[in-house]
This record gives C-alpha cells, sequence and structure tokens, in this order.
C-alpha cells in the first residue's frame, strides 16, 4: 500500500460514510434476505390439504386415512361424497391430495385380498406430486407388510422377520430444515449482489461526475487506482458475511462445524473475483445505472444456476457448465462444506483452484480493459 | 516576460486526428517558464485535444512535443508528477469536504504527509477558503467550487499548470478574483497555461495562441496580435441600424459590423478610416449617424477577424 493507494481508498470510505442509503442497503440487505429466505422459503413439504372420498365408511378405511394425517404430512380438510366433488376440491386449489377408499375396502382386508384404495394428487406442482406419492406409498407399504407379517405368524405359529430393513441415517442436517442449508449459500449470494454492484458504481459514478478525467491526468497508476478503489469493499464483504453467519446462528440455528480462519480466508478470493468483476463492468458502463443494470443481469443466472436453489446435478450439462464459470457455483460448495459438513483445506481445494481461475481471467480482463479507457 | 526565459513547452507540428478529422494540424508553439499563456478559440476548435496531449494523456498522430523537458509521447509518465491540471469541469468530489479533497489531491500527488497538513492551511488561506473548510463541496457556488478546483490542483505546487476553460459557469466578480490568484501563482514562477474562449480573459494573458480548425493562426503577446491585424475600430449610432449595418458589410474594407446595443461597432482593415467610411455610406443611404468615435480595437476584434478570413479562405477554390 503506498500513499496514493492509501489516499483513494480514505476517499472511497468518507464516500461511503456519506452516502447513509448505500451503507444501510449494505447493511441491512443481508439481515432482510436472511430472514426471507430462511423463513420463507422451505422447500419441505408439510401439510397438504388432502379430502377424503371414503366409500368403505368402516373401521378399517378410518384408520387409513388417520394412519395417513399422523405423518403430518397430510391435513384431512374435508370429507367428499362423490367424484364429482374429488374433482371440485382440487380444481379450486381447497385439497391437493384426495384419498379414495372404495366400499370394500375392509371386507377385503378381513378375507385377505388385497385392499385398493386410491389417491388423486394435484400434479401442477411437481414438488408436491413427488413428496405426496412417495409419503402415501412408503406408509401404506409399510402397513401392508405389518399385515402380511401378522397373517404369516397366524399361519405359522412363528414370529416372522422381515426380509430387509433399511435405516436411513441423514448426516449434517439430520431435521432436513431448509433454512441451514440456504443460509451459508446465502452468504455467496449477497456478496456477489452487493460487491459487483458496488465496485461498478464506484467507477462508474467517478466517469459520470467527471472526476475520472482527473485521475487520468494524475500520477495514480491503473492498478493503484483499481486497488484503492476496492480495498474498501473487501472490507464491506467481511462485514457482511459476518453478520449473515451470526444471525443465522442466532436465529436459524445454522451450525458453524468447520475452521471459521478457513472460511474467513478462502472468501477473499471469492470477494475478489466478484470485485474485479465489477471493475470490468464499470469499464463497460458508462453511467452508474448502467453499471446497476449489469449487476443485476449477472445475479439472476447466479441465483437460478449456482446451486443456490436448485440442485446443480440436476440441471441440464449446458447449464452446468455455465454454471461452471460463476465464482458463486464453487464458494457455494467452499461455504457449505466449511460450514454444515467441517470440510478442511484438502476437501475443497478443488473450488478453489476454480475460483483462482475465475479470478485471474476477471483481474486479467479488467487491467487490460481499465488501461484502455485511460489511454 | 523576458525572452531570455526557460522553455517550457515546445512543440513541432503537432497534430490529432481521429477517423478522418483532423482536431489538431500542425501546432507548432513554445510556451515559456512563468507566463500565462492563453489558448483562445471557440468550441471545438481543438483547445481540449492539445491541452490533453500536452499533459500526456493523449498520444500525438503527428509531430512532437515536450513538456518540462519531458518528451509527450515517451515520458508521459512523469510529465503527470509535476503538472497540475483543472478541468472544466472542476472535478471535485461533491460529498467530500473542502479539506478532504485537498486531503485527497495531496494524497495522489504525492505530497508527503508532514507536509500536506501545512501545504493546505496554506492554500485555505491564500484562497480564502479557510472558513469553509468543513463544507462539503457539492454545496459551494459555483465561484467558491473554482476555488477549491484550483487549490486542488495547486496543492503539489506544481511548476506548470493546465487549467481548461476554468472560468466557465462561474459570475463575473468570481471570474475577476480567479484572474489574481492566476496572477498571484504565475508571479510565484508557475507557468500557466489555460484555455478559454471569453475575449477579455484572452486579454489578461501574456501570451495568446489563436486555434481555430484544429489550426493555430497566431501566437504571441495580446497587443501584438491586435496590432498585426491592422484593423481600426469605431463606434457610432444610426438611425435604421441594422439596414446600416448591411450596408456597411457590403464594403470590402469593412471586416466586421457588429451590434453592442444601441451601438454599431465598425472595423475596417488595410488602413482605411472607419469613420470616415461610415460617414460616406450612410449618408448616401440617407441614414442619420451619430456620437460616432473611434475606438481600441480589442481581442476580440482581432480574433473574429482571424476566423472569417480564414473561413474565407477555406471558402475559395484556390484554396482546395
Amino acid at each position: 500500500m503506498n500513499q496514493r493507494q492509501w489516499a483513494i481508498a480514505r476517499k472511497e470510505l468518507l464516500q461511503l460514510k456519506r452516502d447513509r442509503a448505500t451503507l444501510a442497503m449494505m447493511v441491512v440487505l443481508p439481515v432482510m434476505q436472511l430472514l426471507l429466505f430462511g423463513y420463507a422459503i422451505n422447500t419441505d413439504v408439510r401439510h397438504i390439504p388432502t379430502v377424503v372420498y371414503d366409500q368403505d365408511q368402516s373401521a378399517g378405511s378410518r384408520d387409513l386415512w388417520r394412519s395417513m394425517e399422523a405423518t403430518r404430512f397430510y391435513d384431512v380438510v374435508g370429507q367428499v361424497r362423490s367424484y364429482q366433488e374429488v374433482e371440485r376440491a382440487i380444481r379450486s386449489g381447497m385439497a391437493r391430495v384426495a384419498l379414495v377408499v372404495p366400499p370394500r375396502f375392509s371386507s377385503d382386508l378381513k378375507r385377505g385380498r388385497t385392499a385398493h384404495a386410491q389417491l388423486v394428487v394435484d400434479g401442477s406442482d411437481p414438488q408436491v406430486v413427488a413428496s405426496a406419492t412417495n409419503t402415501a406409498a412408503s406408509l401404506v407399504a409399510a402397513r401392508s407388510s405389518e399385515l402380511v407379517l401378522t397373517r404369516l405368524s397366524k399361519v405359522s405359529g412363528a414370529k416372522p422377520q422381515p426380509a430387509i430393513e433399511l435405516e436411513p441415517n441423514t448426516w449434517y442436517n439430520p431435521d432436513l430444515r431448509t433454512a441451514i442449508y440456504v443460509v451459508p449459500g446465502l452468504i455467496g449470494v449477497i456478496l456477489t449482489m452487493t460487491m459487483v454492484m458496488l465496485t461498478s458504481m464506484a467507477i462508474a459514478r467517478e466517469r459520470e461526475r467527471g472526476t475520472l478525467e482527473q485521475l487520468i491526468v494524475s500520477p495514480v497508476k491503473n492498478i493503484e487506482l483499481m486497488i484503492g478503489k476496492i480495498l474498501p469493499y473487501v472490507i464491506i464483504g467481511y462485514v457482511q458475511m459476518t453478520l449473515v453467519l451470526f444471525v443465522g446462528r442466532a436465529i436459524f440455528g445454522v451450525p458453524l462445524v468447520g475452521s471459521l480462519p478457513l472460511l474467513y480466508c478462502l472468501v477473499f478470493v471469492f470477494i475478489s473475483a466478484n470485485l474485479a468483476l465489477g471493475l470490468v463492468f464499470s469499464t463497460l458502463a458508462k453511467t452508474q445505472q448502467q453499471a446497476m443494470q449489469m449487476s443485476f443481469f449477472f445475479l439472476l443466472p447466479n441465483i437460478l444456476l449456482s446451486g443456490f436453489m436448485f440442485p446443480f446435478e440436476g440441471m441440464p450439462k449446458p447449464a452446468q457448465w455455465i454454471a461452471q464459470g460463476l465464482p458463486l457455483t464453487h464458494f457455494l460448495r467452499v461455504v457449505r462444506g466449511i460450514t454444515l459438513k467441517g470440510a478442511g483445506f484438502e476437501d475443497v481445494v478443488g473450488e478453489v483452484i476454480w475460483m483462482g481461475g475465475i479470478l485471474t481471467v476477471l483481474v486479467t480482463l479488467a487491467t487490460l480493459r481499465f488501461s484502455k479507457k485511460l489511454a | 516576460m523576458t525572452n531570455g526565459a526557460q522553455e517550457v513547452i515546445h512543440t513541432d507540428h503537432l497534430s490529432r486526428r481521429f477517423g478522418n478529422l483532423v482536431a489538431v494540424r500542425d501546432v507548432s508553439l513554445s510556451v515559456r517558464q512563468g507566463e500565462i499563456f492563453g489558448v483562445l478559440g471557440p468550441n471545438g476548435a481543438g483547445k481540449s485535444t492539445t491541452i490533453r496531449m500536452l499533459c500526456g494523456i493523449l498520444n500525438p498522430s503527428g509531430g512532437k512535443g515536450s513538456v518540462l523537458g519531458f518528451d509527450i509521447k515517451s515520458e508521459a509518465e512523469k510529465i503527470k508528477m509535476h503538472i497540475g491540471y483543472m478541468t472544466q469541469r472542476f472535478s471535485l468530489y461533491e460529498d467530500l469536504t473542502v479539506i478532504e479533497n485537498l486531503q485527497f489531491y495531496g494524497g495522489i500527488y504525492g505530497v508527503p504527509r508532514k507536509q500536506l497538513g501545512q501545504r493546505i492551511e496554506q492554500v485555505l488561506t491564500e484562497s480564502g477558503l479557510a472558513p469553509r473548510r468543513k463544507q462539503l463541496a457539492g454545496t459551494l457556488s459555483g465561484g467558491w467550487k473554482q476555488r477549491v478546483a484550483l487549490a486542488s490542483s495547486t496543492i503539489h505546487q506544481p511548476p506548470l499548470l493546465f487549467l481548461d476553460e476554468p472560468t466557465a459557469g462561474v459570475d463575473p466578480v468570481s471570474r475577476r478574483d480567479f484572474w489574481d490568484q492566476i496572477h498571484h501563482i504565475s508571479a510565484a514562477g508557475t507557468t500557466v497555461l489555460l484555455t478559454t474562449h471569453y475575449m477579455d480573459e484572452a486579454e489578461r494573458c501574456h501570451r495568446l495562441a489563436f486555434i481555430f480548425g484544429g489550426e493555430l493562426l497566431d501566437v504571441g503577446e495580446p497587443e501584438v496580435i491586435v496590432e498585426r491585424r491592422a484593423l481600426k475600430v469605431v463606434e457610432l449610432e444610426a438611425d435604421k441600424s441594422t439596414e446600416a449595418a448591411r450596408l456597411l458589410r457590403q464594403r470590402p474594407e469593412v471586416d466586421e459590423v457588429a451590434h453592442y446595443g444601441h451601438l454599431l461597432r465598425v472595423a475596417t482593415r488595410g488602413g482605411v478610416d472607419p469613420l470616415e467610411l461610415s460617414r460616406t455610406v450612410l449618408s448616401a443611404a440617407g441614414i442619420a449617424m451619430s456620437n460616432a468615435r473611434a475606438v481600441r480595437t480589442t481581442v476580440e476584434d482581432a480574433f473574429v477577424s482571424m476566423v472569417r478570413e480564414d473561413d474565407r479562405r477555406r471558402a475559395s477554390p484556390e484554396a482546395a
């Protein structure tokens, strides 16, 4: 750091201090997003409104839908008396699932015949379909194997054992709470958004107000200007990350299993990559407004493709290739690995290399574009 | 200015083209140490392009030049260290206070930290900005902004100061104060090169260069340039002033007729007496004329005459 870089960094901080709106945005935005994403985004499907068309009206049929209700996955919101009513309930959105029990359900069960029941599912939301059918299917499978085993024991006298038993064992997020998965990822999303936008606007502002011309005539070198400009934003990036980590822990109980110092070291590569991208944008944008638009344009693929919202593995190959070029994709794996799984450097080194590569490309690009503009 | 003074700027057939447009063509000039050198010309004449080449931020496409002994092409960075530059838009950070602006520019020009505080106090006092040191630059009026801009660009005490239209949008009183400061700076040994299109300001410069259409039309002390045009000027009142102006303009000896309120300002070339000529022309047309008197030829008269002549030269088929 030489005197010129200090002078620029100091000036940048002073301007930031005066710009209360931006400053507030940088603190309020992470907290607001944290609350929004943490509370509202819940990919666990629970309490699906369900209607029952019980044509049997027996103890056996009641048993079936009560046990379904007991999973807390289905909320029985009403009984209907005809298929027309089933259709109406689903079409109006009053119910997403309907259980239809035919008249001879109980008697079939008693006589040892296969009893049938029908599950009607509203397919317009695919996520609901999968969970609704899977839950009901495993519930029914469990009950029917229980019944078969009881029948067998009556015949043979011995107490038979199930052939295969699967013991599901979920690591790292045993309660499958979405917030725990979302909050660490949010660090990456917030940093992407604010870092790119702030740097691109910081230079565009100088161009817009005519102060860039004065800087070009001064003995300040390109690299000094770039470093001096982005340094204050590195600090802001660290503040934002700290804020999300600790508020996330306090409100949502997001664990921090791995090494905090490691996370703080590695996030530097990520922050730098975003700042470099902001510089590239700033050389393209003539006004602050354009800089902001570019930043938002860049944010969208980050949210959709990086694996923040949807699993990376499920995306088509071309989308995955694009996602590999986004720093956020790699940072998400780093931050989730460290905070949730206690990953060490050796576990995430591949992602760090990716981020380093992207950073190098962006810095080169920024330097080339920047010096062109000053020539 | 003594002619023996050291040469601070020297250019030799300096040219710059942007695509097909020649913004500056074959400009050769020399600026001596301690003088206030004005580059005069209308908008788009090539003044800013010339200044930018001299500051080392724009490469010339032809010719060469040196500033403070450094080559403008190969030693641009060294030039930047030793000059002060004030842009047309004053280039202040409006959300910083006066003193913060000065600290910033002091910092990027590498004024040693120990001296910077003292130096800032000095410029604050000299410019009369001391009571406004904590005021945000954006809340200052045009004249005060200009003072901050000037103080910022001289914070590192450069031996050479470039001012690109320093008085644009500033009220007349502030302009007068500003010129006092420029003369003060120049008296201390700093060379000042400025561009302007205000003719009254041109007369305050030690020497002038007239630039028009990217070409250098004349260089010299204001009086010498004016004398070289050999114009004679009268001011008079005429009854039908529009008609009178039209008639006078038809005479080849008449260089220029301009309206100044009730007055007509008539300039003639080639030693013709404008008073005699006007009297002859107007009485022949039956237009009454009064209060005629000979007046001093100004830089503006000379400049307009030069530009008109250049226009005629370009328009005539022989020039093509």
